[in-house]
């Protein structure tokens, strides 16, 4: 799906939590997620803690998708 | 560490009053089969019923199947941690009573558990429609969540096996064989000549119902450590998962596991097989590069010239597997792997979720997106209603002529990536 959008011309963003899966299929801008079950949040955080993961996480992907690439980059 | 494995074959199970074992014929009583199983105050009904290779007979949800065994002569007992003390298996004697298992059935848990044909083309999928099997019908109590009915199910099958093999335990076996490992500076010392060989043991550990118990502790705890292979014959892994029926490995398959058996049967000829490594297979990347971490320095640390490293289940696995090899033919110790492939019905597509040049050396178990159609058995042991929702199956599976189409993934042990069955394929 990654690829297919950005054939389109509209960058991606590929939040993942096996990366190297994500460098194999060839994302180009990768952001690390939580844990396969839980890709977006914590549920052994309590909510302020989650919400400050969820948010963590939605922010790096919107500055992902703004940094010009020229390679595959992962965003730590 | 050095084990005699006493086998006795069982030619027959007979339910009745008696128990015993008597001309190589397996007597059971049913009643207290059940009384032991239901002292779990979580499971509200079971029965047992029997299955033996060539009737029509379809057996489903299919959960667990374990060998009965047990020790000889031993304070010590086997499935240690679980179900006997802890204790460290796998010297001395045990006994194991070959051609028959305990299967646990009934009510599904997740819904990843399989079909096993006791007839017809689906038979020759499974390695299970060859013993005669001892079913545990069971069901739980209507208020236990889904992981307590798991584990009341799990220890159901492992109490049933570890009764039953008991009555093996004064039997004079058919056919002993032994199996020994060294300490590591005089297993090194032994085959000075030969190539160092070890075998790397991916566990099943993702978590929700996917999980594997190593002397009783949960492996998705560990990191990465060595075992004798003779302790895995006395019941130190089981499994506690509910993976894709084709791929998963039961406590069967860790007790028979045919990568140690084949590895022991060339020690001292064309190789020393110095140890086995289990590992992990984790949700967190974390996790996954610290257990193929320690995989790559332990092999380093043991002097291995070359490993087999066998996966369980599929998916995100693909990546421990491949960080594995990666990790190890970096540090120049050669690899196999052993898995199966998910390439679509057609088998078109990509067979695994990961893949890296170094892994040029593949054992395949079959693709598990292959359809098989199952005609209508005479019997059924369990309940066809989750035929559907189970990983295989698909809306319409079940016909209404009592047939069932499926992908094989839904058939226990079809594609087991130990190399426990018959399907593979060979290439250039």
């Amino acid at each position: 799906m990654v690829k297919e959008i950005e054939k389109t011309g509209i960058p991606v963003v590929h939040i993942c939590t096996v990366v190297p899966i994500s460098l194999t299929v060839g994302a180009n801008r990768i952001v690390p997620a939580v844990a396969i079950p839980h890709p977006l949040g914590n549920p052994n955080l309590d909510a302020k803690d989650e919400k400050k993961v969820r948010r963590s996480i939605i922010e790096k992907s919107l500055e992902a998708l703004t940094t010009p690439v020229e390679e595959q980059t992962v965003f730590e | 560490m050095k084990l005699e494995l006493g086998k006795i074959q069982i030619q027959d199970v007979v339910a009745g009053a008696e128990e015993k074992i008597e001309a190589n014929i397996l007597y059971i009583n049913p009643e207290t089969i059940v009384d032991i199983v239901l002292e779990d105050d979580r499971l509200a009904e079971c029965s047992v019923e029997i299955a033996k290779p060539g009737e029509s007979v379809r057996i489903t949800p299919v959960k667990d199947v374990i060998e009965p065994r047990c020790k000889v002569d031993s304070s010590s007992g086997i499935f240690p941690g679980v179900i006997n003390k802890v204790d460290t298996v796998g010297g001395g004697r045990t006994h194991v009573l070959k051609g028959c298992g305990v299967m646990t059935v009934g009510k599904i848990v997740g819904f990843q558990e399989g079909i096993v044909d006791m007839k017809g083309p689906g038979a020759e999928l499974t390695p299970f429609s060859k013993l005669i099997e001892i079913c545990l019908v069971l069901e739980p109590k209507e208020e236990i969540e889904p992981h307590q009915y798991e584990e009341a199910a799990r220890f159901a099958g492992l109490k049933i096996a570890d009764y039953l093999g008991r009555l093996g335990e004064s039997i004079e076996p058919d056919e002993i064989v032994t199996y020994e490992t060294l300490p590591l500076q005089e297993q090194l010392a032994q085959f000075p000549e030969l190539p160092k060989v070890g075998y790397i043991y991916m566990l099943q550990t993702q978590g929700l119902l996917h999980d594997t118990y190593v002397y009783g502790t949960d492996a998705k705890h560990i990191v990465p450590t060595i075992l004798y292979p003779t302790e895995i014959m006395d019941g130190a892994i089981v499994s506690g998962n509910c993976v894709s029926a084709c791929d998963k490995n039961t406590t069967y398959h860790h007790l028979n596991n045919p990568v140690i058996e084949d590895l022991y049967q060339k020690h001292g000829k064309e190789l020393n097989f110095i140890a086995t490594i289990i590992t992990n297979e984790t949700v967190y990347l974390k996790d996954k590069q610290r257990s193929s971490d320690f995989v790559a320095k332990l092999s380093e640390f043991l002097g291995l010239d070359g490993v087999i490293i066998s996966q369980e289940g599929f998916g995100n696995p693909d990546t421990d597997l491949i960080m594995n090899c990666k990790k190890l033919e970096e540090k120049g110790i050669k690899t196999v792997i052993v898995t199966d492939e998910y390439a679509g019905r057609d088998g078109a597509s990509q067979s695994l979720a990961d893949a890296d040049k170094l892994a040029d050396a593949v054992v395949t178990g079959g693709n598990a997106n292959e359809t098989v159609k199952l005609p209508k058995l005479d019997k059924v042991i369990g309940q066809l209603d989750y035929v559907d929702v189970i990983a295989g199956g698909f809306d319409g599976s079940l016909k209404e002529d009592g047939s069932i189409e499926v992908e094989i993934q839904a058939i226990t042990g079809s594609t087991n990536e130990l190399g426990f069955n018959q399907m593979s394929a060979k290439g250039v």
